[in-house]
């Protein structure tokens, strides 16, 4: 498929977009600019399903796929009928592994299915990466469906002054392996990815959910970042492609009056900007209300690598705004110095590291230094703080930087779920926030300090505000993907096909 | 017999060739098509010479894709050293009934009295890329989500057993198996068939799967292969031969190229119409149809022939075939008995086992009636009289649809 092309097919498929007949109401996917019924009379709107949910009307398990397609061996591919508009469309069901033996696809017909943005297929390994939102899951599986429904900011805010955190979207892919390697400190069971996901999927799906649960109109997000170190491109944003899913700032001609990059510090690449998107919100000239940044990673590891026990996958996004503000960012405090622990060079596979280097003069260097150095900026001692949040390579380092600091286990063990999903690396302390602020209460406070190779730490202390309680309910927490009983184990080679291509 | 009132013809076809279908690598495609066309000519009773034909229609699909050449019309005019007007025309599976129809409208406009006719695809030099190329017959939006030509059909016959057989009638199950049973046998005296084999219920179902519930042995075959036809004005006909086979119904009808836009999952529209219209055309009945071509290109879709052709009623074709299959005592053609209509539908193994080079099928059927109806298909030969057959060609999951009817004896 040719740019061009691929351009014409994202403005349809990123959000399955149709056209309904005011008149009639018929709904043509893909759209079209006249109604077959109407003719001339026609008056047509545009439409789309990304926040739709459907039901599975028939389809087939692909056993001898194309080409394109080879790369998921079998698959479940149907139709999808959103009951509402009467409208069918294509899809392929994703997250789901069909057995060898012939299945009964009947027993599908009449189940809920979510939209979910997905890979379809690469150009070979130097060509173009697709992707489209006529991937679908079952409602009953392991993603459940959410409502994006606005709520209507809140004209005058207590921490009108204090910018923060507005709202968070986690996202923790469905598919786990279990660590049966000795040595591994902590880390029980990790998430990978589908094979068909990547870190721009990720991003999306968390960026979707933290929308859901901000409940903010899309286009008042002016800015976006994305922080990763495994962006499937070298060159060619994830961001842009989370803001045309997700719509983010003022539509004009396809395209968005919003912007955003794509960062790299190692595990850091995200939170080393809640500062920059805390600071925007609050200037006079930024023109938006809102910016967006997420963390996500399918997170690199070299086969029989000791990340290879550590490395997960998943990503974490946040909304920081000035209005209904769930967590103020209240302290800030970043250390930086030029530590090579930690690399990969450009078109390298897998990064490198330096061992028992990336410890002592590394991370507990850096961490323990910033988040010191939060504490003491704000006169706070380790009782002052509820939950201390920590980059967390393993199980072992954020626990102990926390210890070392004069905090309890109380205070460390919410935000340790690097247990059950690994390093997210850039996800990594993202994740761990909103895992605290999934049970923080009003007036508790927060100490994150991130980690990334290179070196650097950002701490940051938040205060959590009245606003989280509204805001619970169109959350789904960490713990509860990390508990989902619909979350599948697979084998090391699975794993390392699906995370790696292998 | 029944008899049926005095019918206009359009055209007639009066001389036909084709070549074997199979794995044909030593031959090009367009040397496929000059040989199917150069047998056709030559089969003409009275004679017809090169300078009588005055214009070509040639089907295929994937002619450009599969050999990387285009502009068919050059390249026969060097295979058949003319230089008269030709076309190409491209309906996917239902390329070749499309370029049949486009000549009946060249001699029903009056501009044309004699044209060849031919259909043609060379499929096995694509082996490892052909599943990709057939879903150029799909919406974009179908390729994206991993379907493919056997997982679209597969979804309708999902679908359809959901429907029509309540999911769990096994009987359903075995007609769609059957079905290939059939085609299978009536291969058997078929020279020019890809497969002549008997199959057996039980080798459907221990068949490899493709896409679920749709087995290898569900499917018609990648094939090579051409057919041409002399096709000429009712006028004409008895100069080039004593027993003309004339072309009493030509109609087409078109639908959304995607399955997931259409009316519906369990029936083809398309044929529906076009059905509708040949037979009000001819002011005929599916009860005055002896020997039908089906487009089985997956067992379900011969179902759905039964059903959008009005043979049987919606939701009842699995059973036709089912107690036909049941109850056939001979060991020949196994007819499908509906009350007092019995048809037999794809004489000469179908798409299923005569194979099915997508192109050259909707040209091969005309070809395999024109022969029953003259008595002269040899061992596929129907043993009944026969004097009305119709060939139902169908592009994509039924993006269109052409039929023909055709008969030997006007009254």
């Amino acid at each position: 498929m040719s740019e061009p092309i691929t351009r014409r097919k994202i403005l349809v498929d990123y959000r399955i977009r149709a056209a309904i007949c005011e008149n009639c109401g018929r709904v043509y996917f893909p759209p079209k600019s006249f109604c077959d019924v109407e003719g001339r009379e026609s008056k047509m709107r545009p439409t789309d399903y990304f926040y739709e949910k459907g039901t599975f009307l028939t389809g087939s398990v692909i056993r001898v796929p194309t080409n394109k397609f080879s790369y998921l061996k079998s698959y479940l591919s149907g139709i999808i009928h959103f009951q509402n508009d009467d409208l069918k469309v294509p899809s392929r069901i994703t997250d789901y592994v069909p057995p060898s033996e012939e299945i009964d696809v009947s027993e599908f017909i009449g189940r809920a299915v979510v939209p979910r943005f997905r890979k379809t297929y690469e150009n070979g390994a130097s060509g173009l990466i697709y992707y489209s939102s006529l991937n679908f899951s079952f409602e009953d599986d392991y993603y459940p469906f959410q409502e994006y429904k606005l709520i209507k900011p809140s004209s005058k805010s207590e921490n009108r002054d204090k910018p923060g955190i507005v709202g968070y979207g986690v996202y923790i892919p469905k598919f786990r392996i279990k660590n049966e390697a000795p040595g591994v400190p902590g880390v029980k069971e990790r998430s990978l990815p589908f094979a068909d996901e990547d870190t721009t999927t990720f991003a999306v799906e968390a960026g979707k959910r933290a929308l859901i649960h901000s409940a903010i109109d899309c286009q008042w997000v002016k800015k976006c970042f994305v922080g990763s170190e495994s962006a499937p491109y070298a060159v060619n944003p994830s961001m842009s492609t989370v803001s045309q899913v997700l719509e983010l700032g003022e539509k004009y001609e396809g395209g968005f009056f919003s912007g955003g990059i794509d960062s790299q510090f190692a595990c850091k690449a995200a939170t080393d900007l809640f500062i920059d998107a805390a600071a925007l919100v609050a200037y006079p000239t930024f023109g938006g209300e809102y910016v967006m940044v997420i963390g996500a990673d399918n997170s690199q590891a070299a086969r029989g690598d000791p990340l290879d026990y550590t490395v997960g996958a998943g990503g974490t996004a946040f909304i920081f705004g000035k209005r209904d503000v769930i967590a103020t960012l209240d302290c800030y405090v970043p250390y930086t110095s030029d530590t090579p622990d930690f690399y990969r060079r450009d078109g390298e596979e897998y990064p490198k590291h330096g061992g028992r280097f990336t410890g002592i003069p590394a991370y507990f260097k850096h961490v323990g230094t910033a988040m010191k150095a939060a504490l003491k900026m704000c006169n706070f001692t380790p009782k002052d703080i509820q939950y201390v949040v920590n980059h967390a390579p393993n199980a072992k380092f954020p626990y102990q930087v926390a210890v070392e600091a004069g905090f309890d286990r109380e205070q460390i063990e919410p935000g340790l779920v690097v247990r059950y999903i690994g390093n997210l690396y850039s996800g990594s302390c993202p994740t761990a926030l909103a895992a605290v602020l999934d049970i923080a209460e009003p007036g508790d406070k927060i100490l994150m300090t991130s980690y990334g190779s290179g070196a650097g730490s950002d701490a940051y202390i938040f205060t959590v505000t009245e606003a989280i309680e509204k805001k619970r309910e169109r959350s789904i927490t960490v713990k509860e993907q990390i508990d989902n009983t619909h979350r599948q184990y697979v084998d090391y080679s699975t794993y390392r096909r699906w995370k790696e291509g292998e | 017999m029944k008899s049926i009132k005095k019918l206009k013809p359009l055209a007639a076809v009066v001389g036909a060739g084709r070549t074997k279908f199979g794995e044909l690598w030593y031959d090009n495609p367009e040397e496929l098509l000059a040989e199917a066309g150069i047998k056709a000519m030559g089969s003409v009773e009275h004679g017809l010479r090169r300078k009588d034909i005055q214009a070509c229609y040639f089907g295929s699909f994937l002619y450009q894709v599969t050999n990387k050449l285009g502009l068919v019309p050059g390249y026969m005019a060097r295979e058949l050293g003319m230089n008269i007007p030709m076309s190409n025309t491209e309906a996917a599976c239902g390329s070749g009934g499309s370029a049949l129809y486009n000549a009946c409208l060249g001699i029903r406009s009056g501009e044309y009295d004699v044209v060849l006719v031919g259909g043609f695809e060379k499929m096995t030099d694509r082996s490892g890329k052909i599943i990709d190329d057939l879903m150029l017959a799909g919406d974009p939006h179908e390729f994206d989500t991993g379907y493919t030509f056997a997982g679209l059909y597969a979804s309708m016959m999902v679908r359809y057993i959901h429907d029509y057989a309540h999911g769990s009638d096994s009987r359903c199950r075995e007609a769609l198996a059957l079905i290939a049973c059939k085609n299978h046998h009536h291969a058997m005296g078929n020279e020019y068939a890809q497969f002549r084999r008997e199959l057996t219920m039980d080798d459907v179902f221990k068949s490899p799967l493709v896409a679920d519930p749709i087995r290898v042995l569900h499917c018609s075959p990648i094939s090579d292969g051409a057919v041409a036809l002399v096709v000429v004005s009712p006028e004409m006909a008895k100069k080039y031969t004593d027993t003309p086979i004339y072309i009493v119904g030509s109609q087409q009808a078109t639908d959304d190229v995607s399955l997931c836009s259409r009316e519906s999952i369990t029936g083809i529209k398309a044929t529906r119409l076009a059905t509708e219209n040949v037979l009000k055309e001819t002011s005929m009945t599916m009860g005055d149809i002896h020997v039908a071509e089906a487009h089985d290109c997956f067992t379900i879709e011969e179902i759905l022939f039964l059903e959008d052709s009005g043979f049987c009623k919606r939701g009842e074709g699995w059973k036709i075939v089912y107690d036909s299959y049941e109850s056939f005592k001979g060991s020949k053609h196994i007819p499908y008995v509906n009350g007092d209509r019995e048809l037999i539908v794809n004489a000469g193994g179908g798409l299923k086992a005569d194979g099915h080079p997508v192109g050259a099928t909707g040209v091969r059927q005309v070809y395999e009636c024109f022969k029953q109806l003259r008595g002269e298909a040899g061992g596929s030969q129907v043993d009944n009289e026969l004097n009305v057959a119709l060939c139902h060609n169908i592009g994509g999951t039924g993006g269109i649809a052409t039929v023909h009817i055709l008969v030997r004896e006007l009254q």
